[in-house]
């Protein structure tokens, strides 16, 4: 066969103009839409964001698989927080303008969902979280009503504490916070729950970060002779208030939020100083078949179990979520999917479990989405109720004694 | 009994404060600008005392290692960038150390991680005193800093080269007409000044834990402690060390812990309103 000239300058054209395209057209005439994973692949939260991010992609490509939603298929584009606030609003904003995300899933640590959240109310888009400060519930965070929480808030886990206290039967218990919205939301969320059941808070103590030493803290706390200490603090402040601590030689008991006493807090102090803390985390809904999707997902892209990132299950259900919402709505409107998010999620429906099969039931009538993370019922501040493990540190483990729900 | 051990706690904070405002103080003095980076030289001790005490499992050779690394990294910062621009205005010598700072947090985070590190010292039950609770780790930490101190300031007032040292930062331009060579004075500043940072970040390292940013974090309260105690003036760092770590923590009964930060910003205001000079600073004339 011959090739005229005018032939191939076509040739060389159609060529250009394809290689030119987005790599969705090549393969088919689907409209995009587009969604922003911003997860800490980076920094504090790096033990939980590349798990994050990973889940987002697979629930995505199930979801494609699935034909799509609203029509269109989703496009993932990955940015890292760094879980540094000021990292998280250059990449939010490089999402939002440069790749004209249409939602953002998967932010970590209060700070970061506080700087990025007045991005994506000004964009008008969906922002989906797993922090737990009390702020992100209420305006000016959620102004506008497009910010969920897939974590338990602050206060959720202090009302954990409480039913823990009392159920370990200790009676004088005391406070220590790290001086942020999430350190003071965990304590005076256990003072509200336990004087609620008529018990009284010995002394409360909000610190400062970054502080050589926390010993007249200590000093403080210690001398109201309280049998436990509730604390809403970090890894680093905990590393050294508990050395400090048992050098004390005071004996007392600790409950923890799990982000503070994890096995990195083991590594760091030992396993002596730490016999006996109880560390409280939220755990996924372990039951439910969405769960064992999740961890099926999960298990093949990372080669661990489930279990070892609580945060991949809520984005694996942030994804789910936000498709089902567009599916039901039929339209890529924020408005419109919004509209439709404790539509498809909350109770009344028939319960679901997977993006296919909730897509089908859809056209039958109402679904209630139960996710992998909790059974995601979205109160009228987009929070949910997650159960709680609670984990006693036994030689330097973290094993679950029982769960509590509350 | 409770304030004398809220004072006991006081003294080991002030200690380390002292010691880095000593590092800031010595540099104002001779070279005549405010180092920020001596928080990241803080740092930068820490993580060489960690790696000592990693590798030979000594605290002495951590200290050690700490000292010696830290004058190299800070006399290797001079002969870079604060020599070329000792001409410059006081403001272009300070950006530069911000600079600096910037690139040793940076360096330390790629090589070391985000991540805190600790270090791995047996943890002991208290002496107790009178029902005052004094820490053995503590004990040992305020020998290293007396130890420290002592060297310093035998440096200064006892050998040939701390004179010169001291000519330099009375009268620059007397001590170079008198045959003092400005460039060995520096050398002989800039290994002090960075060693001295170095075993203050230790210490702080050993209490707390060891992060990238840790040492950044302690720079605004030794500066303070550098200008309490008069700026050039190593007695009067040390000094105003001490005297803001006890003050900070003998308040807080009174104002809360959140305040006591505050505390130190009041004590500067009110020095810099009432008493530019400092407690031991002289009166500086026209030069």
């Amino acid at each position: 066969m011959t090739t005229t000239r005018r032939q191939f300058l076509g040739t060389i054209g159609a060529t250009t103009a394809l290689i030119g395209a987005p790599t969705i057209l090549r393969a088919q005439s689907q409209p995009v839409f587009r969604v922003g994973a911003l997860c800490p692949v980076t920094g504090s939260g790096s033990p939980y964001g590349s798990g994050m991010q990973k889940m987002i992609i697979a629930a995505a490509e199930a979801v494609n698989a699935a034909g799509g939603a609203a029509g269109h298929k989703i496009e993932i584009v990955a940015e890292d927080t760094q879980t540094s606030p000021q990292a998280a609003v250059l990449a939010a904003k490089k999402l939002i303008d440069v790749n004209k995300v249409q939602a953002i899933l998967g932010t970590w640590s209060s700070g970061v969902s506080l700087a990025v959240v007045p991005l994506t109310n000004d964009a008008n888009i969906i922002l989906m979280n797993t922090s737990g400060a009390p702020a992100l519930s209420t305006p000016p965070a959620n102004a506008k009503g497009l910010s969920y929480r897939y974590q338990a808030t602050n206060d959720r886990f202090g009302r954990a504490f409480a039913e823990i206290a009392e159920k370990e039967g200790f009676k004088r218990p005391a406070t220590m916070a790290f001086n942020n919205a999430s350190g003071i939301g965990n304590t005076e969320g256990f003072r509200k729950a336990w004087e609620a059941k008529g018990g009284k808070v010995v002394e409360n103590v909000v610190y400062e970060p970054s502080q050589p030493t926390y010993r007249s803290e200590l000093q403080r706390v210690l001398a109201a002779n309280p049998d436990v200490i509730v604390t809403g603090s970090y890894l680093p402040d905990t590393t050294i208030i508990m050395r400090e601590w048992f050098q004390s030689g005071q004996p007392v008991k600790w409950i923890m939020p799990g982000w503070a006493a994890s096995p990195d807090l083991v590594k760091a102090v030992g396993a002596d100083v730490l016999e006996g803390v109880i560390s409280v985390d939220s755990v996924s809904n372990e039951n439910a078949p969405s769960y064992k999707a999740y961890d099926e997902a999960f298990r093949k892209v990372t080669g661990q179990p489930g279990q070892s990132n609580v945060y991949a299950a809520m984005t694996w259900d942030m994804m789910n979520v936000l498709a089902l919402a567009m599916e039901a709505a039929n339209s890529t409107e924020t408005a419109a999917i919004n509209a439709k998010i404790r539509e498809i999620a909350n109770p009344e429906g028939e319960k679901v479990y997977t993006y296919a099969a909730a897509k089908e039931a859809l056209k039958k009538g109402e679904i209630n989405y139960e996710g992998a993370s909790s059974i995601l019922d979205f109160d009228q501040y987009g929070d949910v109720t997650p159960d709680f493990g609670v984990f006693f540190i036994e030689g330097g483990k973290l094993n679950r004694r029982y769960v509590v729900k509350i | 009994m409770f304030y004398a051990q809220l004072l006991v706690n006081g003294i080991v904070q002030g200690l380390v404060i002292g010691l880095a405002a000593l590092s800031i103080t010595l540099v104002f003095g001779i070279a005549r600008f405010p180092n920020a980076a001596t928080g990241d030289f803080m740092t930068f001790g820490a993580f060489s005392a960690l790696t000592a005490h990693q590798a030979t499992g000594s605290i002495l050779f951590g200290g050690l290692g700490a000292i010696v690394a830290t004058g190299l990294v800070s006399l290797l910062a001079y002969w870079a960038v604060f020599r070329r621009l000792a001409d410059r205005s006081v403001v272009a010598l300070l950006v530069a150390s911000i600079g600096i700072g910037f690139l040793l947090r940076a360096v330390l985070g790629v090589v070391f991680g985000h991540g805190q590190q600790v270090f791995q010292v047996p943890l002991t039950r208290p002496y107790v005193f009178n029902g005052i609770r004094v820490m053995p780790l503590d004990l040992q930490l305020a020998a290293v800093a007396a130890l420290a101190l002592a060297l310093v300031f035998s440096l200064l007032y006892l050998t040939p080269i701390g004179r010169q040292m001291r000519a330099v930062a009375d009268n620059r331009d007397l001590a170079r007409v008198s045959g003092i060579r400005p460039g060995r004075v520096m050398v002989a500043l800039w290994l002090v000044a960075g060693g001295v940072a170095g075993v203050a970040g230790m210490m702080l390292g050993i209490k707390t834990i060891v992060t990238p940013e840790f040492g950044w974090e302690m720079l605004l309260p030794a500066f303070t402690a550098a200008i309490l105690g008069g700026i050039g003036s190593p007695v009067g760092a040390v000094a105003a060390g001490l005297i803001l770590g006890v003050a900070q923590e003998l308040s807080t009964p009174f104002v809360g812990f959140t305040y006591k930060i505050a505390l130190a910003f009041i004590i500067m205001l009110a020095v810099l309103l009432l008493r530019p000079r400092g407690l031991f600073g002289q009166l500086e004339g026209a030069r």
